[in-house]
């Protein structure tokens, strides 16, 4: 269930564009009701969205798909998105993955055990000048090396 | 307006403003390959199989996003156009497998077909294909994703034309994927043409699957006649039986799309339940017998039991051809009776058709402005709707009088729920209102009616209306004062100029029309045929259960001991045995050669694609036999053809003196509105299993309101007359509205 508060603050996004475009909102909608489920979206809050927004439930789906940054399975509660395009890959990019993903023993895409940190890798983030990089919530983790990783995820908590 | 000259490999060619190049080349017949590019659809540009050199163009540009200039020189053959198609071409292959042998689109393959002109003996690419999962779309429409070349054709006729938003193209790069959202499958009325529209192997018809080669097929042009339209198809044979139906191209009557029930209905052709040899019942036992037997039990039993000419009665289909209606109409007048019918299911009988369209299928399309009366148009006359659309898209505005709030395809402005028992009031208001808007003299009739705001507004888009029109549907065949509603309905078109669609006569009724298959000179019509004295019935493709208006006056008469009646049917069904005496098997839909009258009043003939089966033999046959051996004169036929000459040269004339009938006593009875669903239509439709495994072929709904459902002690999920309840407050009060596929009861 969407709350009154996110539909609020989908409200604010659909009047930015002209009466009868409302589906222009719904990468907001999107990701304001993933933030409230906990990272992720489910077929019932994108059924919901595509209802609020007068669009085929389809048409939310090839959005909410063709993007990186919504995520249909659960997530932990930090989303290490680590960017592996050319630029990061160049810089090692591939070997710190691997060493993140042994080190939490998890692979992309799954769920620490303790449920704290999910590792995905993205589509470049714009950062190619400090890659190596992830992001972890809002912030961006630039030059990264071994060191520097086991530094960040002592930090999650 | 022709202004633009341009050179297209080396041809000088005239074009308008805007023309794509690709539309021009295929004017001129120059093959431009192309797999997303469709003239019915937008213009998606996502394959780029079509790209084409233009001079000057550093890079070959796609042929159907640009558009044609004054002197542009375009080459589609030369080594630049050829290596840019072929690169296209090797990339499109990539991940396409190669399961030509076993794929049913092989050998109509737009894919195979380009890929032979284009494609490459070797591939530079050795990377795994890759293979996509299916979710499965439903009982029509077979997936295999793994060859879909995502060229969006589906994604964009169900946008554009089904107006149902169900495909779509979910992620991205290499995991793109074209899917529904979930697995409930295709709901669209008209979702078999993704099929006809897509270019490979990914949408196949599933009914169709692994039964033939599309090469060992004959295509027999026909003409599908289970609504008013009369699509234009061809049935493609194998062996002596039909193996599928595709569209044939018609601008005027369906464009090139085609219903789902025209297109999957010739499954019921293959019936268990198909009559395949006379059946004569003695002694309440069932025999088979020979055609000289049958028939001349079937004309001894007519005679004997037929005491006055007027006893006899003759009933027969909507849905049977033009021949079928004429003979049947000779046959019973040469007998000396009046007494025929093709209404069954109408409880107003009293009129003759008063009601004529005035508008042609094309002429649909430019309207601004529909009043849809009595009609869930989207299922009763899919190809009918999808005009309306058209015209929706380029703004025409629609308002519905009805007894539900359907589903659309498009928006309705102002949604009118009405009770059949309040249309004519309803009506009559809004005739008020008219009169009053354009200062004429108000009838006597209406001085008492009473008008609100929305008789105003339905009223007042009506005159603003240039090019209104008002359609007339199905669910006034059921309305006891139907005759009435017709009337009405003719005098707001006088007044409001609006063109008017009579879409309430469906299947072949036109014919039956033409011909004058309704009691004349104090014949009896259906009613009172079956409650009164007629003591032996000749019935044409009836279904005792669910052709009538009321089912169990129909099986009772029937199956009354001193009553004869001669079946000519398709189908034994449990009914048709228990209330037939002969049973001639007849020859169903494409087994029989025929003419239809669509709404457009053209006379399509079509010829049998297929003999049918066992002994069963067309209908007009059967019917010049028993004439010859009933001793009648004036039925020597040796074709088809000949008979539709001669039913389309006489002339009938109709009474058109209906007169609006005044004093209208409102009942405040609850009243039960049935309706079946559209794959319950006729006896091959409800045969046909793959249509019955859809969505609308599930359609099992008696909807009631809130407070009517109180007033007759009906909740949630009870049956009344065997269909669930379900409550739902988009229905007109004082009413129930059975949708269902099941008979009619009661």
């Amino acid at each position: 269930m969407i709350s009154d508060q996110s539909k609020k603050e989908i409200d604010f996004w659909v009047k930015k564009y002209p009466e009868g475009r409302e589906s222009s909102a719904v990468m907001q909608a999107l990701t304001i009701v993933q933030k409230e489920n906990n990272g992720s979206l489910t077929n019932e809050l994108i059924k919901e969205i595509a209802g609020y927004l007068g669009m085929p439930v389809i048409s939310v789906q090839e959005v909410a798909t063709f993007y990186e940054n919504y995520n249909h399975k659960p997530v932990g509660k930090y989303v290490i998105r680590f960017c592996h395009n050319i630029s990061c890959m160049l810089n090692g990019s591939d070997d710190l993955i691997s060493y993140l993903e042994e080190k939490l023993e998890v692979k992309t895409g799954e769920i620490s055990k303790n449920g704290l940190v999910s590792v995905k890798k993205v589509e470049c983030l714009g950062a190619c000048v400090g890659g190596p990089m992830c992001q972890i919530g809002d912030q961006y983790y630039e030059h990264l090396t071994t060191k520097k990783i086991d530094e960040i995820l002592g930090n999650l908590k | 307006m022709v202004d633009i000259e341009f050179e297209i490999d080396g041809k000088l060619v005239n074009a308008n403003q805007g023309d794509s190049i690709i539309s021009i080349a295929d004017r001129e017949g120059i093959d431009v390959p192309r797999f997303c590019y469709h003239k019915k659809l937008s213009v998606a540009a996502n394959c780029r199989m079509c790209l084409v050199d233009i001079e000057g163009n550093p890079k070959a540009q796609p042929a159907c996003s640009t558009p044609v200039a004054n002197g542009m020189k375009i080459y589609t053959k030369n080594d630049k156009a050829k290596n840019a198609q072929k690169a296209v071409m090797e990339f499109l292959l990539i991940n396409h497998p190669l399961d030509c042998p076993i794929c049913d689109q092989g050998g109509e393959c737009e894919l195979q077909d380009v890929a032979m002109d284009y494609g490459s003996d070797v591939s530079k690419f050795n990377e795994g294909k890759r293979i996509v999962a299916d979710k499965g779309i439903g009982a029509l429409i077979q997936t295999d994703m793994t060859r879909c070349i995502h060229c969006t054709r589906c994604v964009r006729f169900g946008a554009e034309v089904a107006g149902i938003v169900e495909m779509g193209l979910t992620g991205r790069g290499e995991d793109v994927k074209i899917e529904p959202f979930l697995t409930e499958g295709i709901q669209s009325e008209l979702s078999g043409n993704m099929i006809d529209v897509c270019p490979v192997g990914a949408l196949t018809s599933k009914p169709f699957r692994y039964e033939a080669r599309t090469w060992q097929m004959n295509a027999i042009q026909s003409i599908a006649r289970h609504d008013l339209v009369g699509s234009n198809i061809y049935t493609q044979t194998y062996r002596g039986k039909v193996k599928r139906v595709v569209a044939r191209d018609n601008e005027v009557v369906n464009e090139t799309w085609i219903s789902d029930r025209d297109r999957f209905s010739y499954e019921g052709l293959n019936h268990e339940s198909r009559s395949l040899s006379p059946k004569i019942k003695k002694n309440n036992e069932w025999q088979d017998v020979s055609w000289e037997v049958a028939l001349d039990f079937a004309v001894s039993g007519l005679k004997e039991n037929t005491q006055m000419p007027s006893q006899f009665g003759v009933l027969a289909s909507k849905h049977s051809t033009l021949e079928e209606f004429y003979l049947l109409q000779k046959l019973t007048r040469s007998f000396g009776s009046e007494n025929i019918d093709y209404r069954l299911d109408k409880a107003d009988l009293s009129i003759d058709n008063s009601l004529s369209s005035t508008i042609t299928l094309a002429e649909l399309e430019s309207i601004d402005h529909a009043l849809i009366v009595n009609s869930y148009l989207r299922l009763e006359q899919p190809m009918i709707n999808h005009r309306i659309r058209k015209a929706t898209l380029s703004g025409a505005s629609v308002n519905t009088i009805n007894i539900k709030k359907f589903d659309f395809n498009y928006g309705i402005s102002l949604e009118v729920l009405s009770a059949p028992q309040r249309t004519v009031s309803m009506l009559q208001s809004v005739l008020k209102s008219l009169h009053e808007k354009t200062r004429t003299t108000l009838p006597k009739y209406l001085s008492k009616t009473k008008t609100d705001v929305t008789h105003n507004k339905i009223a007042d888009d009506l005159i603003a209306a240039e090019n209104p029109v008002i359609i007339l549907g199905e669910h006034i065949n059921s309305n006891p004062s139907s005759s009435n509603v017709v009337g009405l309905i003719s005098e707001i078109a006088a007044l409001s100029n609006a063109k008017i669609a009579n879409l309430s006569l469906t299947g072949n009724s036109l014919s039956a029309e033409r011909v004058g298959f309704k009691p004349a000179n104090g014949g009896s019509d259906v009613t009172s045929m079956l409650s009164g004295d007629t003591k032996s019935f000749l019935l044409m493709d009836v279904d005792p259960n669910y052709d009538f208006i009321s089912s169990k006056l129909a099986t009772d008469t029937f199956n009354k001991k001193n009553v004869f009646v001669v079946s000519l049917n398709s189908f034994e069904d449990e009914q048709t045995l228990s209330s037939a005496d002969v049973i001639l098997p007849l020859a169903c839909f494409y087994e029989s050669s025929g003419t239809h009258i669509n709404f457009d009043g053209v006379a399509q003939s079509f010829s049998a694609s297929v003999s049918s089966p066992g002994d069963s033999k067309p209908g007009w046959k059967i019917i010049k036999v028993l004439a010859d051996l009933l001793g009648f004169e004036g039925f020597d036929y040796t074709d088809s053809s000949q008979v539709a000459d001669d039913a389309l040269s006489i002339d009938i004339t109709v009474d058109n003196n209906s007169e609006v009938n005044i004093e209208v006593s409102e009942d405040s009875q609850v009243t039960a509105h049935w309706q079946n669903s559209p794959y319950a239509s006729d006896a091959i439709t409800r045969k046909a299993k793959a249509l019955q495994e859809t969505q609308i072929g599930k359609i099992n709904d008696a909807f009631v309101s809130d407070l009517t459902a109180k007033e007759l002690k009906l909740s949630e999920g009870d049956l009344y007359h065997g269909v669930p309840v379900s409550i739902n407050d988009s229905v007109a009060e004082g009413c129930v509205f059975v949708h269902t596929y099941q008979s009619r009861q009661g």
